[in-house]
């Protein structure tokens, strides 16, 4: 009984967790397109709805509606589950993001690894997807994806160790936990070089402009999910916005204090700052890690593939490397408030 | 109850072992082959190995399963010509399966190992199993811990020196070169004299007639 | 409850697995490579099943290593199948016959 009575809690909290998600992923499109037409000096999607802001549920209804083809020379198995291995993983990784103090689904010691691992195999959706096709294009993106997304691993998981050695702990709440204070306590400004490398390199992982090369629409047409079409392409979709959303808790938990105000801890502005809740301070940072990654797609040209590759093997993973080496000296002599 | 949770896992586990063996494409064999470490993860979680549950996944699935899959969908495998032996070897195979089941099956049958069993510890249980492992790792494994690191070294310089190879003919660009350029070595300032008006008389009159 | 008898059958269980799937795919080398990679996991579930029950962190430990020169085992192990197939266009490994052995 009470097995079932913890199942069933458990439940509970994924179901909360996941059905917003998906409204925030819808919406998330939108207010990409809206932001990106801003930019531009033009409307975006204004007609459907209040000024637009039904479009989501049109595209979505749009995607459900149209047919879900398989290719005739596909590996028909992998074809259909590659959306899915795609996707899962983005969603999975959710369980251990604390959105307040003990607002986490799974409060566990390998929370970092089992988010590194957990990204990292969103990998297999992409490289399934572009060999089962059996289509020179979609391989042709999955090449790309798979040896872009891998190669940005390793400099990811070197700029986790540096939150690692900082704060000592796996634990994500512990982590934020770590970084309590005011603005200036957070990580990103003793580990800055290591916060600019995570973030470029986790631009580089969701396959954002500017390194979208593996769906370069101009090159290769969509890359890996050139054959998908309906609801099985709609996934694709959902799983690239998933893991934006994933890489901005992760900034923000991370680098930016999670649920704490910016000026927690000052003595007049800071109980009124605390007023607002934490979930709310950590939610307002995702969206602003959001808006970033629109602001960069709009602002800059997309690299070309061996640009890419020489990036994140050249600069980024010796940027990482030597600042763990300072970091170590920084934690050796209990440097600032942050060691 | 954990027990029916390991059943489900070791079976899952043994059923994509088998597939791994026996499937006809090395792609689904690779897949399988990932369900399985999938499952062993799972496994060593319920015996609370919780570090070395998640880094399986995070070094074998996400990595080097990876490797396999990158490998096995470049190289162009003739997949039936593969297939040829496998009927005739498969009685085979089975037969020294079945007599290492046997074997082992005897072994731990017998009274040794269950009286160390029944002498099992929760000692693993207390605090972390993270710090536990680094506390170890660190102080009495040091030296094996360094040897792995250079294995690994090694593991990727051998790696690139095996697979690297430069192609005569490729077109590429030398990034330090061109971040160098500067005007003077592109566009050369000539001193000319301004260009002079040409006199609109003779031709073109010549032309019209 | 699990008993240590369990993890250990499971994990002679898998080897066998794996020793009959090198019999049994006795030409694809990548199928080979895979065959050692399930009889080294087998291992390793003896070894976190000990550790676990006598309550020895050294198990562990032990798992630790040979997880890495595994991961380094296969990485070398692709590196040279690759350059195989880019000589001899065939993985196959009853072709790989030059030194007559």
């Amino acid at each position: 009984m009470e097995y079932v009575q913890e199942v069933l809690w458990i439940l509970a909290k994924i179901v909360a967790l996941i059905l917003p998600l998906f409204g925030v992923v819808a919406y998330l499109t939108y207010a990409e397109r809206k932001v990106l037409g801003w930019m531009h000096h033009r409307k975006g999607p204004n007609r459907i709805g209040f000024g637009g802001l039904l479009q989501p549920l049109a595209d979505a209804g749009k995607m459900l509606m149209k047919e879900v083809m398989i290719p005739a020379q596909a590996d028909k198995a992998l074809f259909v589950l590659a959306p899915i291995m795609a996707f899962a993983p983005a969603l999975a990784a959710w369980a251990v993001i604390p959105f307040g103090d003990g607002l986490v689904v799974a409060d566990i010691n390998v929370g970092l690894l089992y988010l590194l691992a957990m990204t990292s195999l969103g990998v297999y959706g992409f490289i399934l997807a572009g060999w089962s096709a059996n289509s020179k294009y979609s391989m042709l993106g999955a090449m790309r994806t798979g040896a872009q997304v891998v190669s940005y691993e390793i400099a990811m998981g070197f700029a986790l160790v540096g939150v690692l050695m900082a704060s000592g702990t796996m634990n994500l709440s512990d982590i934020v936990r770590a970084q309590e204070g005011p603005f200036w306590h957070w990580y990103w400004l003793p580990l800055f070089p290591i916060f600019l490398v995570y973030w470029i390199a986790a631009v580089a992982e969701t396959n954002r402009a500017p390194f979208d090369v593996a769906e370069g629409e101009s090159e290769i047409v969509a890359g890996y999910q050139v054959e998908y079409s309906g609801i099985s392409f709609g996934i694709f979709f959902l799983a690239e916005y998933a893991n934006m959303i994933l890489i901005g808790a992760l900034a923000s938990v991370m680098f930016f204090g999670g649920w704490y105000s910016p000026f927690h801890g000052i003595p007049v502005i800071g109980p009124i700052f605390d007023l607002i809740p934490g979930p709310i301070w950590f939610i307002a940072k995702i969206a602003f890690f959001l808006f970033l990654y629109i602001w960069i797609r709009a602002t800059f040209p997309r690299y070309r593939y061996d640009q890419i590759m020489r990036l994140g093997w050249k600069v980024l993973i010796p940027v990482t490397v030597v600042w763990l080496v300072v970091e170590s000296i920084f934690v050796l002599t209990g440097f600032g408030p942050w060691f | 109850m954990q027990l029916i949770i390991f059943y489900v896992f070791a079976a899952v586990l043994l059923f994509a072992g088998a597939m791994v063996v026996s499937s006809r494409n090395p792609v689904h064999a690779a897949m399988f082959l990932v369900l399985a470490f999938f499952n062993g993860a799972a496994l060593w979680l319920l015996a609370e190995a919780e570090f070395l549950g998640v880094a399986l996944v995070l070094v074998y699935v996400g990595a080097v399963m990876v490797l396999f899959l990158f490998v096995v969908m470049m190289l162009d495998i003739n997949v039936s010509s593969m297939r040829q032996g496998f009927a005739r070897y498969l009685p085979i195979g089975i037969a020294v399966a079945a007599v290492m089941v046997l074997e082992m099956i005897l072994v731990l049958g017998s009274d040794q190992i269950n009286v160390v069993a029944a002498t099992a510890g929760g000692e693993t249980a207390v605090g972390s199993n993270i710090r536990a492992i680094g506390s170890v790792l660190y102080t009495v494994y040091l030296y094996p811990f360094e040897l792995a690191a250079m294995i690994l070294l090694l593991a990727i310089i051998a790696a690139i020196l095996l697979t690297h190879r430069r192609r005569g003919g490729t077109k590429h660009q030398d990034p330090t070169a061109q971040a160098k350029v500067r005007a003077e070595d592109r566009v050369r300032l000539v001193q000319m004299q301004a260009v002079q008006r040409r006199q609109p008389s003779n031709n073109e009159a010549g032309a019209k007639e | 409850m699990i008993e240590l008898s369990h993890y250990l059958v499971l994990g002679a269980l898998l080897f066998s697995i794996g020793v009959a799937g090198i019999f049994m795919n006795r030409k694809n080398a990548i199928v080979l490579l895979m065959s050692i990679e399930l009889i080294l996991l087998s291992v390793n579930i003896n070894f976190i099943g000990f550790s676990h029950f006598l309550g020895d962190l050294a198990g562990q430990v032990f798992v630790f290593f040979v997880l890495t020169v595994a991961a380094a085992e296969a990485a070398i192990g692709l590196a040279i199948l690759v350059v195989v197939f880019r000589n001899r266009s065939t993985i196959n490994v009853g072709d790989l016959d030059s030194m007559k052995g």
